[in-house]
C-alpha cells in the first residue's frame, strides 16, 4: 500500500511538471497551428537565464524565475514577426524544418554562449531538500512544481475561456479572416498568444530544472517527449494536456518502477494505443 | 626494365620517406554535438602534449587532422576514416570517443597499414577487432571491477545494481556482479535503466525496497548523472546510510560543479582524477586548462589523448617516419611510461593500458569540488578481455 | 484505339526522360569518382541515405503521410543484412541487399498499419513512437544487434566473386550508383503507374478517392511497403558498405534529418530527394570540417533560409525559374 501511495505521488509530481512544460506547446500548436519544434529550446534559454541570475548575479530564485520569464516573452515579438509568422497554416513538415533549424541555432548559441557543461539553477532554501507528506518524504521542488502547474492550468483555462481576449484568440484560430472583418486585430493577438506560450515555456524550463537538467542539447533530447504528450492530450485543449500528463507521467512511473529494463516500451506503446483510439487526443477538438 | 622499374619504386619510396617530415595524424572525435566537452578534452590532451613536449619528433612533424564525429555513428565514422587515410594520407589514426565508431575503423587499418590509437572508446573487445588497435583510455570492466573490493572492505553484503540500459552500462554490472560475487557479495537485485530516464525517483523506490546496503551504479558521465544524484539524496537514501558506488564516470570533473553536494562523499574507481598529486599531473594540468581556458571544464578524455599522442609519438620515432604499422604497434607493446595518472604500461598480449585504478571520495577543495584520491589498485589489467 | 495510342507515347516519352535522367546521373556518378577520389566512402554513404530520402518522398511526398519515423524501416535493413552476414554467415553482398530489402518491405508493412491509422498531428506522434519503439527493441535484443556497442564482424565477400569490399571504397561506390540507378527507374515507372496517380490523388483528396471506390488505406499500406524495400536497401547498402551496424540506423535524428533533406530538395518528384541530400550532406560535411564547433548554427540558417525564401525546396526554385523564363520545358 505504502509503496503504490509512494509511486502514486511521484508519478503525480513527474506529470505536474512535464504538464508545466509543455503546456505552452499546446497553446501554439493547438490553438496557433504551429508545430514548434523549438518549444524546448525557449525552455532551455529560460533554464539558462535562471541559471545565470541565481549562479553568477547570486539573485533569489524568485528573481531568477521572473527574468526567465521576462526575457524570453522579450525575445518571442521579434521571433514571431520574423520568423514564426512566416509559418502559419504552412503544411506540418514546413513548420517541422523551419523550427528543428531555429531549435539548431539557439542550440548553437547557448553552446557558444553558455559553454557545454551543465548547468544548475540555485534554490531557495525552502525549496531544496525533502518535505515530509505523512507516508513518505518528497522533494519540496516537485510540490513546488506541481503547484506551480496547478496554478497554470487554471490562470490559462480562465484566460482562453472567460476573458474577451480569450475570446478573440479563439475567433482568430477559427476563422482568421472573418475575425479580421469584425474589427479583432488578429495579429496582435497571435503575437501576444505566441509570447505567452513562449513565457510558459521558460517557466517550465525553470520550474521543471531539476528534472531536466538544462544543457546546450536540452532542446534535442526533449523535444519528443514534449510534442508526444501535448498531442496525446489533444492540442490547445488544457484539460487534455493534464490529463495526458498525468497519464503518461503514471504510465512511465508505475513502469520504470515495476519493469525498469522496458519502461519506454510501455510509454510508446501507451502513446501508440492513445492516439490509435483518439486520433484527434483525449480531449482534441475534431478537425 | 625490371631493375629500372625496382629503381624508380625504391626512388619515390625514398622521396616519400624524406619528404615525410610532416607526420598525419587524423584525430575523429565529438567536436560538436551533445558529448563535444569531451572532443574539446580530446583536444586539450593533444594540445597538453604539444605544448610540453613540441611538435616534432626527432626531425619529423606531428600535424593533427580533426574531423568531427557528433554521435555514435559507425557509418560517418567508417567514412570520416576512409576519407583521412585514403585523402589526406595519414599515417595513424587516434581518437574514437564512442565504441561503435571505433569497431567500425577498425576493419580497414591492415590495409591502409594504419595504426590506431583510442582515446576513449571502452568497450573490451575493441582491442580485438584488429591487431593494430592501441588504447590509451580504460575499459569499464577495468575501472568497475576494483569496486567490489572497496564494498567488501568496508563490510557490504548486499548490493543491488542500477546502470543505463546500453552496452556499457551492462559491461560495468557484469563486471561488479563477477567481482563482487567472486568475494562472497550477494546482489539482491539488478535494474537496468533506459538511457532516456529523467525521473529516478521508481527508481530510488526500489532501491529501497530491496533492502541492499549500498548502490552500484552506472550512468553515462553528463546530465543524466544530476538527476540521479538529486534523486538519490532527495529520497533520503543517502540519509539512511545506502552507500552510492560507481565507475568515475559519474563524477567527471566538468560535472562536479553541478552535482556539488549531492556528490560529497562518494566513493567511485577510476583510472584518473584531475586532482591526482604528481608532478606530472601538474605540468599536465596546467598546460590542458591552459589550453581550455576555463578549469572546470578539464576531464578524463584528456588524459586518455595525452598518453595516445606519448605513444603515436614514441612510434614515430621508432619507425623513423615511414608508414610501418606494424613495426609501429610493436614497438609499443610492453612500453612503460609515467603518465599524469600514474606509471602506465601498454600490454604486449591486447595492447591495453595496464595501470593503477584509484578509489576516490567526492570532496571540496577550496571552493571547487574534487575526486580525492584515497585508495590505489596497482598495475590493474582490463579483466574483461577474452583473447580471440 | 487513339487513346491507347495517345498513352503508349506519353509513357514512351516518359521512359526516354527517365533514361536521360538516368544518363546524367550516370555522368555526375562518374564526375565524382574521378573528381573526389579520397571521397567515395562519403558519396557511398549519401547514395544509402539518398534510398532513404527516397522512400519518404514515395509516403510523404506522393502520399501525403506525415513520418517522424521512417528510419525504421532503413534500420530493419540494415540490421537484417548484418545480422545475415555476421550470425549466419550469409556474406554475399548481393543475397544481403535482396534480405535488407525484403526486411524493408516487411518493416513497411507493419509500421504502416500503425502510422496509417493517424492523420497529421496524430500521425507524426505514431511514426515517432514506431522508431522509438524499434530503437528500443533493438537495444534489447543486443545478443543479435550488438545493442549500443554496434553490430561488427560483417564481412562481405566479393561482389560477384570478383571485386572485393577494399579500402578505396571503389566497389561499394559503382555497386551503390547501379543500385540508386535501377531504384530511380522502377520509381519513376511506378510514380507514373495508374496506382502511383491514386496515390497522389489520395494526398490531394481522401475522401473523394474512397468515394469514387477506391481503397486509401490499402493503396497507401501497398506504397509503404514499396517505400519500405527501398529504405531497407539503403539500409542494407550501408551495412554492406561500411561492414558495421549502430543504433543510430533506428533513430530519431535519422528520420527527422532524412525528412529535412527532402523538405529540402522538393517534395514528390524523386529528384529533390536526391538533391536535397547531397546538398545537406556536402554542406553538412563542409561546415563541420571547416567549423566543427559551430556547424549546428550554421546548418540552423540554411534550414530557416530554405523555409523563408524556397518554401518549395530547391527543386522547386528551379520550377519557379522555369515557369518565369522557358514556357517549353521537357515537361
Amino acid at each position: 500500500m505504502q509503496t503504490i501511495l509512494s509511486i502514486g505521488a511521484d508519478a503525480l509530481a513527474y506529470g505536474m511538471v512535464l504538464f508545466v512544460i509543455s503546456i505552452g506547446l499546446s497553446v501554439t500548436m493547438g490553438l496557433m497551428k504551429v508545430v514548434n519544434l523549438a518549444h524546448g529550446a525557449f525552455a532551455m534559454i529560460g533554464g539558462y537565464v535562471a541559471s545565470y541570475v541565481t549562479q553568477q548575479m547570486g539573485l533569489h530564485f524568485a528573481v531568477g524565475t521572473v527574468a526567465a520569464v521576462l526575457f524570453c516573452v522579450v525575445l518571442a515579438f521579434p521571433m514571431e514577426r520574423l520568423l514564426f509568422r512566416r509559418i502559419y497554416g504552412a503544411p506540418e513538415l514546413i513548420q517541422v524544418l523551419m523550427t528543428i533549424g531555429i531549435t539548431f541555432i539557439i542550440i548553437g548559441i547557448a553552446n557558444w554562449l553558455m559553454g557545454p557543461t551543465l548547468k544548475t539553477i540555485a534554490l531557495p532554501d525552502s525549496l531544496r531538500g525533502p518535505v515530509d507528506i505523512g507516508f513518505r518524504t518528497i522533494a519540496a521542488h516537485k510540490i513546488f512544481a506541481a503547484a506551480v502547474g496547478g496554478a497554470v492550468a487554471l490562470g490559462l483555462w480562465y484566460l482562453i475561456e472567460r476573458t474577451s481576449f480569450g475570446i478573440k484568440l479563439r475567433a482568430s484560430v477559427d476563422d482568421t479572416a472573418m475575425a479580421g472583418a469584425l474589427g479583432i486585430r488578429t495579429k496582435i493577438v497571435y503575437s501576444v498568444s505566441f509570447a505567452i506560450a513562449i513565457g510558459l515555456a521558460a517557466l517550465g524550463g525553470v520550474v521543471g530544472a531539476q528534472l531536466l537538467p538544462i544543457e546546450p542539447y536540452y532542446a534535442l533530447h526533449y523535444m519528443v517527449t514534449f510534442l508526444v504528450v501535448v498531442s496525446v492530450g489533444g492540442a490547445g485543449s488544457i484539460p487534455g494536456a493534464l490529463v495526458a500528463c498525468l497519464l503518461l507521467g503514471a504510465v512511465k512511473t508505475t513502469g520504470s518502477y515495476l519493469w525498469p529494463e522496458f519502461g519506454n516500451f510501455f510509454f510508446y506503446l501507451a502513446v501508440i494505443a492513445i492516439v490509435s483510439v483518439f486520433p484527434n487526443g483525449l480531449m482534441g477538438r475534431a478537425k | 626494365m625490371r631493375k629500372l622499374l625496382q629503381a624508380t619504386a625504391a626512388i619515390a619510396l625514398m622521396a616519400t620517406a624524406a619528404g615525410a617530415d610532416t607526420i598525419k595524424v587524423g584525430v575523429v572525435g565529438p567536436f560538436s554535438g551533445s558529448a563535444a566537452l569531451q572532443g574539446r578534452n580530446f583536444q586539450a590532451g593533444i594540445e597538453a602534449w604539444f605544448a610540453l613536449n613540441g611538435k616534432t619528433v626527432g626531425d619529423h612533424e606531428i600535424e593533427i587532422i580533426y574531423r568531427d564525429l557528433p554521435a555514435a555513428d559507425p557509418a560517418q565514422s567508417a567514412a570520416l576514416t576512409q576519407e583521412l587515410v585514403v585523402g589526406e594520407g595519414v599515417q595513424y589514426l587516434a581518437g574514437y570517443y564512442y565504441t561503435p565508431d571505433a569497431m567500425a575503423a577498425a576493419p580497414i587499418l591492415e590495409e591502409a597499414n594504419v595504426p590506431m590509437v583510442v582515446f576513449n572508446a571502452a568497450t573490451s573487445a575493441i582491442v580485438n577487432a584488429s591487431p593494430y588497435v592501441v588504447r590509451t583510455s580504460f575499459t569499464t570492466w577495468q575501472t568497475s571491477t576494483p569496486m567490489a573490493a572497496v564494498a567488501r572492505e568496508r563490510g557490504i553484503n548486499k548490493i543491488i545494481t542500477v546502470v543505463s540500459d546500453y552496452g556499457p552500462g551492462t559491461d560495468s554490472e557484469t563486471a561488479f556482479i563477477k567481482a563482487f560475487t567472486d568475494q562472497g557479495g550477494e546482489i539482491v537485485q539488478s535494474i537496468r535503466m533506459p538511457m532516456s530516464t529523467t525521473d529516478f525517483s521508481p527508481i530510488m523506490q526500489r532501491i529501497k525496497d530491496s533492502g541492499a546496503e549500498a548502490v552500484f551504479a552506472f550512468l553515462p558521465a553528463g546530465p543524466q548523472t544530476l538527476g540521479f544524484m538529486q534523486s538519490y539524496v532527495e529520497n533520503g537514501l543517502k540519509e539512511s546510510g545506502v552507500a552510492l558506488l560507481a565507475p568515475g564516470d559519474l563524477t567527471q570533473e566538468s560535472d562536479l560543479g553541478a552535482l556539488g553536494p549531492n556528490a560529497e562523499g562518494m566513493l567511485t574507481t577510476f583510472h584518473y582524477a584531475v586532482s591526482h598529486d604528481s608532478p606530472e599531473n601538474k605540468a599536465f594540468v596546467e598546460a590542458a586548462t591552459g589550453w581550455l581556458g576555463n578549469a572546470n571544464e578539464l576531464s578524463f578524455p584528456a588524459v586518455g589523448a595525452f598518453d595516445g599522442m606519448h605513444v603515436i609519438a614514441h612510434m614515430i620515432e621508432a619507425t623513423g617516419g615511414e608508414q610501418d604499422a606494424a613495426a609501429a604497434v610493436e614497438s609499443v607493446k610492453g612500453l612503460e611510461w609515467v603518465s599524469p595518472r600514474g606509471p602506465v604500461s601498454i600490454n604486449p598480449e591486447n595492447r591495453h593500458i595496464t595501470q593503477n585504478i584509484y578509489l576516490r571520495e567526492v570532496a571540496k577543495e577550496g571552493e571547487s569540488w574534487i575526486n580525492k584520491e584515497i585508495q590505489t589498485f596497482e598495475n590493474q589489467g582490463d579483466p574483461g578481455w577474452v583473447a580471440p | 484505339m487513339s487513346n491507347d495510342a495517345k498513352t503508349m507515347t506519353i509513357w514512351q516519352r516518359g521512359l526516354r526522360s527517365d533514361l536521360i535522367a538516368c544518363l546524367l546521373i550516370g555522368l555526375i556518378a562518374v564526375i565524382c569518382f574521378y573528381a573526389m577520389p579520397s571521397g567515395l566512402s562519403l558519396l557511398t554513404r549519401i547514395i544509402a541515405i539518398m534510398l532513404l530520402v527516397l522512400s519518404i518522398d514515395l509516403v510523404t511526398g506522393y502520399g501525403g503521410v506525415a513520418t517522424l519515423g521512417h528510419a525504421a524501416l532503413f534500420g530493419a535493413g540494415a540490421y537484417a543484412a548484418g545480422i545475415a552476414a555476421a550470425k549466419f554467415g550469409i556474406t554475399d553482398p548481393l543475397l544481403m541487399l535482396l534480405i535488407g530489402t525484403i526486411a524493408g518491405a516487411i518493416a513497411g508493412f507493419l509500421s504502416s498499419l500503425v502510422i496509417l491509422r493517424g492523420h497529421g498531428l496524430s500521425q507524426l506522434v505514431l511514426s515517432i513512437a514506431v522508431i522509438m519503439l524499434a530503437r528500443e527493441a533493438a537495444n534489447k535484443f543486443s545478443t543479435w544487434t550488438g545493442g549500443s556497442d554496434g553490430l561488427s564482424g560483417i564481412a562481405p565477400s566479393p561482389l560477384l566473386g570478383m571485386w572485393r569490399f577494399d579500402l578505396w571504397g571503389k566497389t561499394s561506390y559503382w555497386l551503390a550508383v547501379i543500385l540508386l540507378l535501377v531504384v530511380f527507374l522502377i520509381l519513376r515507372q511506378i510514380v507514373r503507374s495508374p496506382f502511383g496517380m491514386l496515390v497522389k490523388a489520395i494526398r490531394q483528396d481522401p475522401i473523394r478517392v474512397s468515394a469514387m471506390g477506391a481503397p486509401v488505406y490499402w493503396t497507401l499500406v501497398k506504397m509503404y511497403v514499396i517505400s519500405g524495400a527501398v529504405a531497407g536497401l539503403g539500409g542494407a547498402l550501408s551495412a554492406v558498405a561500411t561492414k558495421v551496424v549502430g543504433l543510430d540506423a533506428l533513430s530519431f535524428e535519422l528520420s527527422a534529418e532524412a525528412v529535412v533533406m527532402l523538405v529540402l530538395g522538393g517534395t514528390a518528384n524523386l529528384f529533390g530527394a536526391m538533391i536535397g541530400t547531397t546538398v545537406f550532406i556536402w554542406f553538412e560535411h563542409l561546415v563541420s570540417s571547416v567549423n566543427p564547433f559551430h556547424w549546428l548554427t550554421i546548418v540552423g540558417v540554411l534550414l530557416v533560409t530554405v523555409v523563408l525564401f524556397a518554401p518549395r525546396g530547391l527543386t522547386g526554385i528551379a520550377d519557379q525559374l522555369r515557369d518565369k523564363f522557358g514556357k517549353g520545358g521537357a515537361k
